[in-house]
């Protein structure tokens, strides 16, 4: 009697301590240190629609065509540590809007950049991270490099479990010094030569709430300080500083019937630039059999204009600005991505579709001829060594 | 916006239970993480970021790029 009784305790005390470890797991997978080493690429293509003739003066229409490739090492380091190593390569050509201008009807219409751009750049990005009973500690130091900006950016987070594991903690500060050294092209810029700062701090938390649901909710406050213009867009002169506001929240459910996972995450932004956005991000994680997965996935965006934003803007103004990515307008993306597991290879394929125009999103505003549509595809392979 | 916010969190953890370690096997499922795949999320913080106003919102700003 004595055997069985010590063999069911073993098993017992075996599978409490699992799920005693789940605490720590949950809340992100990343709280636990990785049990292995896991080595992944990725390749994307990128491709935006030419812009409409009716939007445009005429000449090239041509929009930003961009391949990536990424790597991402993750590994175990000692019995408390993990080192994250990630790559980006990214290599662009096209145009780009250069400046809005009133047609003989009144309509504002783009002038593109014209002769076509090239440009390459490259991010790495190396993450240590301690891990403790209640939660772990990250410090992050990232480069990013292109023909004409420099960037170096630390980073500090860290999460912190309460005592029964529903609620975790989390905090993240980062600084980045940036410089801006525009390429002379066909196109003049505003400026030779000049540089920005990024102060971030973001803390969040989030919950258990089920035995099949977690919550989150985040806030975080981003100052930016220097040149902030784009230095290729002719009718261009933005504000010194920035300050932008944060506030997110998220939602994952699992569906036992199914066998399904819901991710529901919305985010709400506001600058004093006067911009305001609003977004939603909805994805279905469908598991089909063990090895098989499903994801079709949606997102809605709306922003306000910033303040100085003008098709046809007014030179006289202290603060003027024709680029699209400051007007007011709505955009909506849906993709499906696909992972099939083979082994200890992870294969992950994903296509997705995205629209902007003034009339998709919240807020009223002058509809700017440059907004964009693309593209993307992505292939991405992932080795989990044993 | 605050007050929507604060009704969120507040019916959020009003819905809270207790749910034991050994309850939690859904939750530690993949699929259920915040960010399941890091190269997809990292693209796509990357596009929104450089064709739209705003960003942020998982975690602190971190580094820019001159991204258009």
């Amino acid at each position: 009697m004595a055997g069985p009784t010590r063999e069911r305790s073993a098993t017992l005390l075996a599978l409490t301590s699992s799920a005693l470890m789940l605490p720590a797991c949950q809340g992100a997978r990343a709280d636990a240190q990785p049990e292995t080493t896991t080595l992944s690429l990725g390749y994307s293509k990128y491709r935006e629609d030419d812009t409409r003739d009716s939007k445009t003066f005429g000449g090239s229409s041509e929009r930003y065509d961009i391949d990536v490739a990424q790597f991402h090492l993750l590994a175990p380091v000692g019995e408390d540590w993990s080192l994250a190593l990630d790559v980006q390569w990214e290599d662009m050509s096209g145009a780009s809007p250069w400046f809005v201008g009133e047609s003989a009807s009144g309509d504002p219409k783009v002038i593109m950049s014209g002769a076509s751009i090239e440009d390459t750049r490259t991010d790495i990005s190396v993450t240590t991270r301690y891990y403790y009973d209640r939660g772990n500690a990250g410090f992050n130091y990232a480069r990013s490099e292109e023909d004409d900006y420099e960037s170096d950016a630390i980073a500090v987070d860290g999460s912190f479990n309460s005592a029964d594991g529903l609620t975790t903690w989390s905090g993240a500060v980062s600084l980045s010094r940036d410089d801006i050294e525009p390429t002379r092209g066909t196109v003049p810029t505003n400026t030779l030569k000049d540089e920005k700062d990024i102060y971030s701090a973001w803390v969040g938390v989030s919950r258990i709430v089920s035995r099949r649901a977690i919550l989150r909710f985040g806030l975080g406050y981003t100052y930016r300080e220097g040149f902030l213009t784009d230095p290729y867009k002719l009718r261009d002169r933005r504000p010194r500083q920035r300050r932008e506001w944060v506030a997110s929240t998220g939602y994952r459910h699992f569906f036992t019937a199914p066998n399904a996972a819901l991710h529901v995450d919305y985010r709400y932004f506001d600058d004093d630039w006067g911009v305001r956005s609003h977004t939603v991000d909805i994805a279905w994680h469908q598991n089909l059999g063990a090895r098989t997965q499903l994801v079709p996935f949606a997102r809605f965006y709306s922003q306000d204009a910033a303040d100085f934003f003008a098709n046809v803007v007014d030179l006289a103004d202290r603060y003027h600005v024709d680029d699209y990515r400051l007007s007011a307008f709505g955009a909506l993306s849906a993709g499906l991505r696909l992972r099939q597991d083979l082994g200890q290879w992870t294969l992950n394929v994903t296509a997705e579709r995205y629209r902007s125009r003034e009339h998709y999103g919240l807020y009223d505003g002058e509809e700017s001829p440059a907004l964009v549509a693309w593209w993307r595809g992505s292939v991405g392979l992932s080795y989990r060594f044993r | 916006m605050s007050r929507v916010l604060g009704l969120i969190i507040l019916l959020g953890l009003a819905g809270c239970e207790t749910v034991q370690p050994w309850e939690r096997g859904s939750l530690a499922q993949e699929e259920m993480q915040w960010q399941p795949d890091l190269l997809e999320a990292r693209l796509r913080d990357q596009v929104h970021f450089s064709k739209e106003a705003s960003s942020g919102g998982a975690g602190a700003a971190g580094g820019g790029c001159g991204c258009n």
